[in-house]
């Protein structure tokens, strides 16, 4: 039994903290440092940093232009970002759609898509959720049906996506649309990628419980598809988002940012002189090492041929809860502080009132990461796989 | 990087699990504990010829020469099926203490220890001494004379021979005692494990330069060094406790009929089983971690096994109490195996510092 990792992954590491410090876009580090909310401008300069170096299609085979890494690199990738402080990579482009296409599409769809995912040129959203159909997703409804007109085949899409995540940004939208109504509900669900421009796409913001501007719900009124722009069969659409699902296993449990944010809570903590306070960080700090070694465990039967399944769930759970539970500390530590809420974009034009200055950053984490525990299959979700997985039940 | 066990290690688990199935029935350990018999001498006898008391000794005094990942794995074992023969005490506590020093009769009693002949017994613990164990009241002056009280000493009626820590000119000094020597009194009593243990006193007991296993700064670290070592053991045996306590209350659920079917049908009770699964799954990443961690004898081996001993407690005796509720009536049953190991639990965060004291040492 051996913890370490090769020569060759430490030199790796080497590498990430290099590029971390050298060609990490220095204005988004500010921001992040600080911890002001960044932009889009922000997120598409990191996103371009990363595509600079060659490390956008980190998840990705090398015969896609992707960097190919073993699973232990793809670990320390994560991580570093995360200890960093860097904005989470989108994954609806990379991380989701990207696979996908390389797995299932055809080769006319990996010449149109995949260099722009990983150029970060098209930015990508998801059309999973419905307003009728959250955890249980093979509920949709929303409609799409075949034509042709002057020998032209296209789709006409018809319904409405919701908590899409930075539809206001997205260049194209990756869809479950219901083809078929006869079979059971997993039959009959297609996978359709759509022009964000498309006529009859309408976008309206949600506003969620911390202020911000992040989630939107998505309209769809006759909105005319080209039908080269279905990927693999024809109702076919749920295996391929099982497949996505399974892809996105690694840095579900953030270990590297909740490390970064520990780090930061026991440096505010070591000035307030708080017993109960320090005990509870403690009790974090003893629980996330605890999750980066189950990573570790998963990854290591990765890497030894073995195949983790279900057990990815629990980092998912134990992940999520952690992030919250972190962000709930930087509230307590902030005290009566805690109650003057500027909103996730600060105070603006007016003068910051007394108070530390991490009290409305951790005010607006708290509210924010409530979701981590809702999306990517709810943690509920998750106690259900594991039920039926690992415990047989 | 690799966190499996090799084969000879998955082999050595095999054959324990093995053993404990076919040997180590539950009802046949409730006999035991309610005779007058501390443990099976039997069974014991069994572990020398199986090799198991000579495991963690080095080759030079005759053992095995194996290390905290296959005790890990025994003390895993041990834990899920309650074994409650003094292994702990007389071949981790005392044995490796006496294979780490430099005492000179050292080869002769672990030969004892290997042959399954010779208990022996660490008294580490006084009556006010809490979990402060460098400091003992017991004292040792200039003329060998031993006077104090030594508390909790696993398995003390047991052991012709006692290792105890006792001040000799305000440092800390191990000695090794006959029990037999006049002056030392032993009071016996069961733990709520089902183990027995003993106060001990030593009024006036004469010994000499010769019974000195190590002094000053040497035995402070022969004392830490044990201590860690038997502390990273009983988390070991609290991770199979768990996963015991996990897998039995789900073969209990799934046989247990209610409003005409099985209650592992109910999604409340699934839920809570997935958390005992969970927990017991983050116990073995940190008793991994701590394994390696005093295999390598690091400088970070101290913090890491206060990391699992302190999680241990808490996730240890929230897997038992499950366990418990979710078997009913029967949870509450003192002939069901499975309330047992609430009673181990309790046990193990008692030991050498509990959840809160070893949070603590764990940051500072």
């Amino acid at each position: 039994m051996n913890i370490n990792f090769s020569k060759e992954d430490i030199a790796f590491r080497e590498e990430v903290r290099d590029w971390l410090s050298n060609d990490y876009p220095k204005h988004v580090k500010e921001k992040t440092d600080k911890g002001i909310n960044i932009n889009k401008d922000d997120l598409i300069d990191f996103h371009k940093a990363l595509s600079k170096k060659g490390w956008m299609g980190y998840n990705w085979p090398v015969e896609y232009g992707g960097t190919g890494w073993s699973a232990s690199k793809l670990y320390i990738f994560n991580k570093e970002l995360g200890l960093a402080g860097c904005p989470p990579i989108l994954p609806f482009g990379v991380g989701m759609v990207g696979p996908v296409i390389y797995t299932f599409g055809n080769d006319e769809q990996k010449k149109r898509f995949l260099p722009d995912i990983l150029n970060f040129n098209a930015w990508w959203c998801q059309g999973y959720s419905e307003p009728g159909s959250g955890s249980d997703l093979a509920s949709l409804k929303t409609k799409a049906v075949l034509r042709n007109d002057l020998d032209e085949d296209y789709y006409v899409v018809n319904g409405s996506k919701t908590w899409t995540t930075l539809a206001q940004n997205a260049d194209w939208i990756f869809c479950l649309v219901r083809t078929d109504n006869s079979g059971i509900k997993q039959e009959g669900i297609s996978f359709l990628l759509i022009d964000m421009k498309s006529p009859g796409i309408e976008v309206k913001p949600i506003i969620t419980i911390d202020g911000d501007h992040e989630v939107n719900s998505v309209f769809f009124t006759d909105v005319k598809v080209p039908a080269k722009n279905l990927i693999g069969e024809e109702g076919k659409g749920w295996t391929y988002a099982k497949f996505l699902l399974a892809h996105e296993r690694f840095g579900i449990a953030g270990v590297g940012a909740s490390m970064r944010q520990l780090n930061r809570l026991k440096e505010i903590i070591s000035k307030l002189d708080n017993h109960d306070l320090q005990k509870k960080v403690n009790e974090l700090e003893v629980a996330l090492s605890a999750i980066e070694i189950t990573e570790l465990r998963l990854l290591s039967a990765l890497e030894n041929g073995g195949h983790p399944g279900a057990e990815s769930s629990i980092l998912k759970i134990k992940g999520t809860e952690m992030q919250q539970s972190l962000s709930e500390l930087f509230v307590e530590a902030s005290g009566e502080y805690a109650l003057m809420y500027p909103g996730p974009h600060g105070y603006e034009n007016n003068a910051k009132p007394a108070g530390p200055d991490y009290a409305a950053e951790g005010l607006s984490a708290f509210l924010n990461l409530r979701k981590t525990s809702i999306y990517g299959g709810s943690n509920e979700i998750q106690k259900n796989i594991l039920s039926k997985y690992v415990l047989g039940v | 990087m690799n966190l499996d066990y090799n084969d000879e290690q998955n082999m050595l688990r095999e054959q324990i699990q093995k053993f404990c199935e076919t040997e180590y029935d539950f009802y046949k350990r409730e006999d035991v504990v309610k005779s007058s018999a501390d443990f099976d001498q039997n069974v014991w006898k069994l572990f020398a010829e199986q090799g198991w008391l000579s495991m963690p000794f080095s080759e030079q005094s005759g053992g095995l020469g194996f290390g905290p990942i296959e005790l890990s794995i025994l003390f895993e074992e041990f834990g899920k099926a309650l074994v409650i023969e003094p292994y702990l005490s007389t071949v981790v506590l005392s044995g490796t203490l006496l294979d780490n020093s430099i005492y000179t009769g050292r080869n002769d009693l672990i030969e004892k220890i290997c042959s399954g002949e010779l208990h022996i017994s660490l008294g580490y613990a006084e009556p006010e001494s809490g979990y402060d164990y460098q400091n003992p009241n017991t004292t040792l002056d200039t003329s060998f004379i031993l006077n104090g009280t030594k508390t909790l000493v696993l398995n003390g009626s047991n052991s012709e021979k006692l290792i105890i820590t006792c001040s000799k000119d305000d440092s800390l000094c191990i000695v090794i005692v006959d029990s037999k020597t006049p002056g030392v009194s032993v009071n016996s009593f069961s733990t709520v494990d089902g183990q027995s243990c003993a106060e001990i006193s030593f009024e006036r007991v004469k010994l000499d330069e010769s019974n000195i296993i190590a002094l000053g700064d040497k035995a402070i670290n022969l004392l830490k060094q044990t201590i860690n070592l038997a502390t990273l053991c009983i988390c070991a045996e609290a991770v199979g406790c768990m996963e015991s306590c996990y897998f039995k209350t789900l073969e209990y659920t799934k046989g247990r009929e209610q409003f005409g079917q099985p209650i592992s049908n109910f999604q409340v009770l699934q839920h809570r089983m997935v958390d005992m699964y969970i927990e017991s799954e983050l116990a073995k990443s940190l008793l991994i971690k701590a394994m390696l961690e005093v295999n390598n004898n690091s400088d970070e081996m101290y913090k890491h096994v206060s990391a699992l001993k302190s999680y241990i407690g808490k996730s240890g005796k929230l897997s038992a109490k499950e366990a418990v509720q979710l078997h009913g009536g029967m949870g509450v049953s003192e002939e069901m195996m499975i309330g047992h190991y609430l009673k181990k639990m309790i046990t193990i965060d008692a030991l050498f510092g509990n959840a809160d004291y070893h949070l603590k040492k764990f940051t500072s």
